[in-house]
């Protein structure tokens, strides 16, 4: 049982204090003085001492020192009900004490003991709140510097941009700090070219003439009509089927567009900015955009960084997801330092999205006790391994077997960050096979 | 500040409607403890009393401080 030793000589206060902490399962003992308490240290080991700072015969700080001098240092809660005491001991910052005022509730007397139990998980400083790019970027780093510059000239411009990124890494959040940097006061008007079917994507973008088609009870302006003196953003741009892709080169080139079942032009004037996940190289090689249109759209292209590139910035990240999550729910769970280690040691194969999704998960499964988020066993997403096998595959006919078997064999070591036991398990051989390959690889 | 300057006794004042509040505030805390725990009606009703008499001590000290900005 924990032994908590209460010094004040305020006896009714010692009283009620003893009742509570004995209802919340500590064994109490009680001095009115200093010397009285100085015996029960001689006697006895306490884990705790609440300690009143103004004591009949001299100050609470005595026996501060007093403590300093025992084999076992009890940890100190001092009791204060000055302002001005309260400032002092805070200026003194010493390791194993800290101080509640009065008037004092159940829970003070809780937090100061429990914060013991958990004083080893240091809590990840609070720096100053993540600041915000343009309103909704952010991070530090140095691709991300590079970013926000290249947002800032291309924004007051006129140009098309095309936004190049893997999956996750907040495109259409990338195209919202333009809209903002851009000063255009119409709202950004966007649509996901992947979601629409091959029917509607005309009706989507150039909109439809009542009676159009089965269904077009009334007309409808596209998109571009919508966004027209605005920007106008167009995700998954790679996903449009290609032979719809002629119209919108129409577009793109006379500012001008047909609605469906209308014979009248009508006048456009929007600016661009497209999004993929996909390479420039996947999208020359595999014919997925027409030349074109590729130009039209991407007179200024921005590679927008994975997080596995920006690792720096997953701190403010995940402390601004959980300001958010915090701020929802009026709760105040931290991340610890080393919770911020481990998560900088993944890739992160989704990248932000991916983050977000684990420090909410995290934030659900959070430890209300030491106030900190709890983090999956396994940060590994279903996808990653897959995605990884994908990255590096370069899989191509007339490729020995032997190649493609070296390749797998480095891919799931470095999943595994080198550890051989584990990798040969994944692979289902044994480790000894695993080393005889290492060997006739040249170690990889 | 300024009545603090005049008032030097003030602080002290102050520090003694602070004690009777707090013992406010733990017999409180205990009354929800006992309720939790079934506790006694007699240590309930002790607690109880000992709430409305550091109210008396309050509002005394309260009164205290209320003459001397009077002064």
């Amino acid at each position: 049982m924990i032994k908590v030793l209460i010094v004040d000589d305020d006896i009714e206060f010692t009283e009620v204090a003893s009742q509570i902490l004995e209802f919340l399962d500590y064994d109490v003992c009680v001095s009115n003085s200093l010397q009285e308490a100085k015996k029960c240290l001689e006697v006895e080991f306490f884990n705790h001492i609440f300690l009143d700072f103004m004591l009949p015969d001299g100050s609470g700080l005595h026996l501060i020192e007093h403590t300093n001098k025992l084999q076992h240092k009890p940890n100190i809660t001092l009791i204060t009900g000055h302002p001005l005491i309260k400032s002092i001991i805070a200026d003194l910052s010493l390791p194993n004490i800290d101080y509640i005022t009065k008037p004092i509730e159940r829970e003070d007397f809780e937090k100061a003991l429990n914060k013991r139990k958990v004083s080893k998980t240091k809590v990840a400083k609070q720096d100053n709140k993540p600041q915000k790019h343009f309103d909704c970027l952010i991070g530090e780093s140095e691709p991300m510097q590079t970013l926000y510059q290249m947002i800032n000239r291309v924004a007051k411009t006129n140009a098309n941009v095309l936004l190049i990124g893997e999956s996750g890494v907040g495109k259409e959040v990338v195209a919202q700090a333009i809209h903002t940097a851009s000063g255009i006061k119409k709202q950004l008007v966007a649509t996901n070219c992947g979601a629409l079917s091959k029917e509607l994507i005309a009706s989507e973008l150039f909109g439809h003439e009542k009676g159009a088609f089965t269904g077009a009870v009334a007309s409808k302006k596209g998109v571009f009509e919508q966004a027209n003196e605005g920007i106008l953003f167009l995700d998954e741009i790679t996903e449009m089927p290609i032979d719809m892709q002629p119209n919108l080169l129409r577009v793109l080139e006379n500012k001008t567009l047909v609605p469906l079942g209308s014979t009248k032009e009508v006048k456009v004037n929007c600016r661009v900015i497209s999004a993929t996940n996909r390479t420039v190289s996947e999208i020359a090689e595999n014919n997925i955009l027409r030349e074109d249109i590729y130009f039209r759209l991407a007179v200024f292209p921005i590679e927008i960084p994975p997080l596995r590139e920006r690792k720096s910035d997953i701190a403010a990240l995940v402390r601004y997801f959980l300001d958010r999550l915090n701020e929802e729910s009026g709760q105040n769970i931290q991340v610890s330092e080393e919770q911020l280690a481990r998560l900088q040691t993944y890739d992160w194969p989704g990248n932000v999205r991916e983050l977000k999704h684990v420090i909410h998960r995290a934030f659900i499964m959070a430890d209300l006790d030491k106030q900190l988020i709890v983090l999956p066993k396994n940060l590994q997403s279903p996808f990653s391994h897959q995605k990884n096998l994908l990255l590096n595959k370069n899989l191509s006919a007339g490729q020995t077997i032997e190649d493609v078997e070296k390749e797998l064999i480095k891919v799931t070591l470095s999943e595994v960050d080198g550890n051989k036991t584990l990798a040969a398990e994944m692979l289902g051989i044994s480790t000894k096979t695993l080393y005889n390959r290492l060997n006739a690889y040249g170690e990889l | 500040m300024q009545n603090k300057d005049k008032h030097p006794d003030l602080n002290k004042k102050v520090h003694d409607a602070r004690t009777p509040l707090n013992q406010i505030s733990m017999q409180a805390e205990l009354i929800k403890i006992l309720i939790e725990s079934n506790g006694s009606a007699e240590k309930l009703t002790e607690a109880a009393q000992k709430i409305i008499d550091n109210c008396q001590k309050c509002s005394h000290s309260l009164q205290q401080i209320s003459e001397a900005l009077r002064q």
